[in-house]
């Protein structure tokens, strides 16, 4: 997608609001979020100059985005949502960085890894899914030159398995200073990552996923309990961690 | 104006429009302490609409006075503060409070929220009871105008209007969200954790038109029409069946400067049709 202004800006796990319908009144009323999966830039100089996401058909809006044509117009708001902490400098710098992804999660991740590489963090991908079709854009992630562990539940790719038993293999053998865990797929997925993390005692960054209305605040739809009792919203950069 | 719950606490949304550019901004509904809402899922899209079970979640009177509103204060545009209350008392507390902050324009009484239980709704099933609790907070409201918010859940709303008008509302909002359903076939459960939820949007405009017209016809205090205006023609249909003024609502969310194309819109349409006050518009239906 071209749009030179949202590729300046995006930060790694940021989204975009789409209006997947022709008329902004028109049905889907609502924006569907979806994740900044890349960076597209020009040839030569680099410079931003649009969008790469990754959509997967489930309803209606996700259908009408997958039928665009190349020269038709969407209209974005965005970037949207709290980026990840992205540190060095912040708890004695990151060394490396733990990247767990399922599912379309995966589109939250790929920004990430290539800002980590560019401050001398090595991430690791763990990836998974329940069947080896599952888990698109790999190459992506091998071309960067990454660590990568792929698990499956039907054993066609990769490890049998949930994502998490290489992850905790991972945490356990190495020593954990410097190690960041960073999660985005379902939210068992997330809940295991995040309960690793606690019990290897590593700091965890999830991002959550939920229904959202609005991306800016402003209809408290996405909210997400958290610890404190309260709810927040759902990646919109508000509300405490 | 933007609606209360569709415009956050408005500032959220000044990198997206020149909030000068409305005549105001009625904030998310408000109560003296904290609200934390309902469980989610809380919201649910519909055909031209969507359903919401919010639950009143705000940040409280003390904190919007205190964090919120010193930011919203700079804009040239009306703050309005929607206020909301469990029990009789929790509206003249906050009412009370909220009258002695310099900033507000005017108050907004939510006696029809949907989405709380008890919550508001003895008020809106009994035309006395929405007279007494308007009364009482317009005791307590002695510096701020006094709007009152109806809801479109009952038979008569006309006799509502009046009752209103009688207790010394100075302004009525005609509608808040119609009780609605979503049902999951596959789970066989309620898309809503709460079950029910309010319907907004486009889908009940043809509703809002209608109730706003016959509270119109049922007092003489200025009716702010509300529900399913996404375009100046839509805000254009409120005026011309009576309504002084028109708070957009669910368009925020997927058009967060809706307002202001309405705003900039209905100037447009005074200018090409020469009518040099909009108020010519008002209650110009021809029937
Ligand atoms: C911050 C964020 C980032 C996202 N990034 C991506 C991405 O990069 N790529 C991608 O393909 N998808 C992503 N999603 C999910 C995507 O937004 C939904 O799949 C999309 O909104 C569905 O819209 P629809 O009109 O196609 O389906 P709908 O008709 O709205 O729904 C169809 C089905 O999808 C489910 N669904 C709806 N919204 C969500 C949601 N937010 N999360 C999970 N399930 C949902 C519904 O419950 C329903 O079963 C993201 C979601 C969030 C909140
Ligand atoms: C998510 C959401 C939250 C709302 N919160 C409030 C509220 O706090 N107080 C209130 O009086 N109305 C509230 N409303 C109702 C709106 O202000 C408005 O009356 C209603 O949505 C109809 O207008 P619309 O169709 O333009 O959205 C809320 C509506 C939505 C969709």
């Amino acid at each position: 997608m071209n749009s030179p202004e949202q590729a300046r800006l995006v930060q790694p796990g940021q989204f975009v609001m789409l209006k997947c319908a022709a008329g902004i009144n028109d049905n889907p009323l609502l924006r569907r979020p979806f994740s900044v999966f890349d960076v597209d830039r020009t040839p030569g100089a680099g410079r931003p100059r649009g969008l790469v996401l990754l959509v997967k058909e489930v309803g209606a809006g996700s259908r009408m985005l997958a039928a665009l044509k190349p020269g038709q117009e969407v209209d974005v708001l965005g970037p949207q949502g709290r980026p990840f902490d992205l540190v060095p400098g912040t708890q004695g710098g990151v060394s490396a960085a733990c990247l767990v992804a399922g599912g379309v999660g995966i589109a939250a991740l790929y920004l990430l890894a290539q800002r980590l590489v560019q401050h001398g963090v090595t991430p690791v991908l763990f990836y998974g899914g329940r069947t080896a079709a599952d888990l698109v854009l790999r190459e992506y992630f091998e071309r960067l030159g990454l660590e990568t562990h792929y698990t499956t539940e039907d054993a066609s790719l990769g490890e049998a398995g949930l994502v998490t038993c290489p992850l905790d293999r991972f945490l356990k053998s190495r020593i954990r200073t410097g190690v960041r865990v960073y999660a985005c797929g379902p939210w068992a997925m997330m809940k295991a990552a995040h309960d690793l993390s606690v019990k290897h005692r590593v700091p965890c960054e999830v991002s959550l996923e939920a229904r959202m209305g609005c991306s800016l605040g402003a209809c408290m739809g996405c909210v997400v309990r958290h610890l404190a009792w309260r709810w927040t919203s759902a990646r919109s950069g508000f509300g405490t961690r | 104006m933007t609606a209360s719950g569709t415009f956050a606490y408005g500032v959220e949304f000044a990198h997206l429009m020149d909030l000068d550019a409305i005549g105001g901004i009625v904030v998310k509904g408000i109560s003296m302490k904290p609200i934390k809402g309902n469980p989610p899922p809380r919201i649910w899209e519909t055909s031209s609409g969507m359903l919401n079970a919010i639950g009143w979640q705000n940040i409280g009177a003390v904190d919007f006075v205190t964090a919120k509103l010193p930011a919203l204060r700079k804009y040239r545009t009306n703050i309005v503060v929607n206020i909301v209350g469990f029990e009789l008392d929790d509206y003249l507390e906050v009412a009370r409070f909220l009258n002695d902050c310099p900033g507000i324009a005017a108050l907004e009484l939510n006696i029809s929220c949907p989405n709380v239980k008890k919550g508001g709704f003895h008020f809106n099933k009994d035309p006395r009871d929405a007279h007494t609790v308007t009364a009482k907070t317009k005791k307590v409201c002695t510096r701020l105008p006094l709007w009152v918010k109806l809801s479109p859940n009952v038979t008569d709303i006309s006799e509502f209007a009046r009752a209103c008008e009688e207790a010394g509302a100075d302004a009525l909002s005609v509608i808040n969200t119609l009780v609605g359903m979503a049902i999951d076939v596959e789970k066989r459960r309620p898309r809503l954790n709460y079950v029910t939820g309010g319907l907004s949007g486009p889908a009940i405009k043809p509703i809002a038109l209608r109730m706003v017209w016959q509270a119109c016809r049922a007092v003489k205090i200025p009716v702010i029409g509300v529900g399913g205006i996404a375009t100046t023609e839509d805000a254009l249909e409120f005026l011309i069946a009576g309504a002084r003024a028109v708070q957009v609502g669910t368009a925020n969310f997927y058009n967060p400067a809706a307002s202001q194309q309405i705003a900039l819109g209905l100037a447009d349409y005074c200018r090409r049709r020469k009518i040099g006050d909009i108020n010519e518009i008002t209650g110009s239906l021809r029937t």
